[in-house]
């Protein structure tokens, strides 16, 4: 897949769009990411001036223009080089990321629920992220602010960013299907088993890179099987990322033909085909499985 | 015998707000209205035939759409091809057909699914790429849609404001297309639970948690009361019961159900599946101050009778009671 086919996307406010339309904070930080990896330096500066000047005053991203609140896609520009989204403004979004949990770890909810005579389910023992504050954590923002906070923690680790990253770890550990993998983070609702998704699978497992449990083995059958089976671009992309990430990816594995219709799938495709991609650059080999 | 047992925290505090709601309910009192027109059609499979069907329905409740701009909300949710998760493809193939013949200017599908990000795999796994000619063109990925910040002028939950697609908003009329199905929170979901697919995930995530925070029936009320301009048409050929909205078991009722009235709609379907609709709770709210739509002496009922078409749905555990 040519390069080209993300540059003629961009908009001329420097951002991307998801397929069409204005710029967004999600596609604009993969469309950079795959840019720079392919040497198109022009075309990820003025992205990365996009990204700057959608910035807000808590520190924090919008998931585009005119939206007035920061939400989990401060994680995806904490995976952007901070020499080249600026240092100030990287180091603001990781504390935004270390100071934002699901509601359901906040104290005043768990005042109430102790008030109430519930007890916290098993699950929520560990706070994760939420897509947005206010809400639950769930699966994708918590594989996302991992992937970020690993990056950070190998620029320069603290104590809070390392408790941050472990309980993010059992977060995604304790919200696995039973039969392994992940949907979007509901484990048992009202007592039913869900299923597994093909695209979350592989983003805990990207976050998950360097554990190493029954768990963690479990789920990369299943990601191995939805590997065979799926025919969604999104998902091969996010499965290919996470079994790279334990090492696990076949090495004569040859990706089916399909469609990639949006802009992060465009760009993750790019990604992905990188022999160190920046999402998982920060993982040492010895680390990956 | 049952023996006393101590009141909890939870009673201590859930206590006054029961005694509240009580005292609201004694309040309820009648108004009169004009009655609502809600369609019952047979449909027995999906074929052919349901062009022809719908064409008729559109007809029956005498849809102006000249030169308007129809905007038509399936409801998708799952990759399951032959389960009755989605809204079926010729279902809305046929609306958009029997829309264009009316002389809408546009006709547009759109849906914001709120488990699965990537909505295009999901229309094509759900068919719609075969059914309808050149879907990508007319479909509109709710999700990640240009959004305005609106502020419900009436609101139930939470929410004082809300991001919504510019290409929901802007529509002049918006056609809910739901699936008639259980649903495990909120008893069934029908046409203005359906609404639910307007709320964009680009913004608010998947799933919209949200609105779970916000209230679930009360974020439905505050959705039907932002979209006044709307029609129902709610696919009950093939519906689900059990588990639902996803891990339910097909159901066929072999009805369309339509009309403008969504909770005279919703009302109607929840007869239909043998269930009180006084019981769902995003109904009651809809219309907290008459309750007029629900009430069946003032709903004109237009084709099938509710007896002659209803079949029980079998409820999840925790609506056995409804």
């Amino acid at each position: 897949m040519p390069i080209e086919n993300l540059l003629e996307r961009q908009n001329p406010d420097g951002g991307w769009p998801y397929s069409h339309g204005g710029s967004w904070t999600e596609p604009t930080v993969y469309a950079i990411l795959a840019s720079l990896a392919a040497g198109e330096r022009d075309a990820a500066d003025r992205g990365m001036r996009w990204i700057v000047s959608a910035r807000r005053p808590d520190g924090g991203w919008a998931p585009c223009g005119g939206v007035d609140q920061s939400t989990w896609v401060t994680g995806l520009v904490a995976l952007l080089p901070p020499e080249r989204l600026g240092r100030p403004y990287y180091e603001e979004a990781v504390r935004w990321l270390l100071r934002t949990t699901g509601e359901e770890s906040a104290f005043s909810y768990r005042l109430r629920e102790f008030l109430l005579g519930n007890s916290p389910p098993p699950e929520q023992k560990f706070p994760g992220w939420p897509w947005v504050p206010g809400a639950a954590a769930w699966v994708g923002p918590t594989s996302i602010a991992i992937l970020a906070l690993r990056q950070a923690a190998r620029r320069g680790a603290s104590p809070p960013l390392q408790k941050r990253l472990e309980a993010g770890r059992g977060f995604l550990l304790a919200h696995m299907c039973r039969d392994g993998g992940w949907n979007h983070g509901s484990v048992r609702p009202l007592g039913y088993e869900s299923n597994p998704y093909p695209e979350t699978t592989g983003m805990a497992l990207a976050a998950l890179a360097g554990t190493k449990s029954p768990e963690v083995d479990r789920a990369l059958t299943v990601a191995r099987q939805f590997l065979a089976e799926c025919r969604s671009a999104d998902a091969l992309n996010w499965l290919r990322l996470g079994l790279m990430a334990h090492g696990q990816l076949p090495a004569d594995y040859c990706a089916p033909t399909v469609t990639y219709r949006t802009t992060p799938e465009t760009a993750l495709g790019l990604l992905v085909a990188q022999k160190d991609n920046p999402l998982l650059g920060a993982i040492p080999a010895g680390e990956r499985g | 015998m049952s023996t006393p047992h101590p009141i909890t925290r939870r009673e201590w505090l859930t206590a006054p707000a029961a005694a509240g709601a009580a005292l609201l309910a004694g309040c309820n009192h009648a108004v009169a209205i004009r009655p609502a027109s809600v369609s019952i059609t047979r449909a027995a499979a999906y074929g052919q035939g349901l062009y022809d069907t719908v064409r008729h329905i559109l007809e029956q409740h005498r849809l102006d759409v000249r030169g308007r701009r129809v905007l038509l909300k399936p409801n998708l949710v799952e990759f399951e091809p032959g389960s009755s998760i989605n809204t079926h493809p010729l279902l809305v193939h046929a609306a958009m057909e029997a829309f264009r013949a009316l002389g809408a200017a546009e006709v547009r599908i759109a849906e914001g699914p709120g488990h699965r990000r990537n909505t295009l795999d999901l229309a094509e796994a759900a068919g719609y790429f075969q059914t309808v000619p050149r879907f990508e063109d007319s479909f509109v990925d709710l999700n990640v849609d240009e959004v305005s910040l609106v502020r419900p002028e009436r609101t139930f939950s939470r929410l004082e404001k809300l991001y919504l697609p510019n290409s929901a908003l802007g529509a002049d009329l918006l056609v809910s297309m739901p699936k008639m199905k259980t649903h495990h929170w909120v008893g069934a979901t029908l046409s203005m639970k359906n609404l639910f697919g307007l709320v964009p995930s680009g913004i608010y995530g998947w799933p919209k948690n949200v609105l779970h925070w916000a209230g679930i029936s009360e974020c439905i009320a505050d959705l039907h009361a932002a979209f006044p301009r709307q029609f129902a048409l709610v696919d009950g050929i093939v519906g689900m019961e059990g588990n639902g909205p996803i891990q339910g078991t097909p159901k066929p009722a072999g009805v369309l159900v339509a009309g403008r009235d969504r909770v005279a709609v919703d009302a109607t379907c929840c007869r239909i599946m043998r269930i009180d609709p006084y019981r769902i709770r995003y109904l009651q709210l809809a219309t907290r101050d008459s309750q007029e739509s629900i009430l069946e002496g003032n709903i004109r009922q237009v084709g099938e009778r509710i007896a002659d078409v209803a079949t029980r749905f079998q409820l999840p555990p925790d609506f056995q009671d409804l």
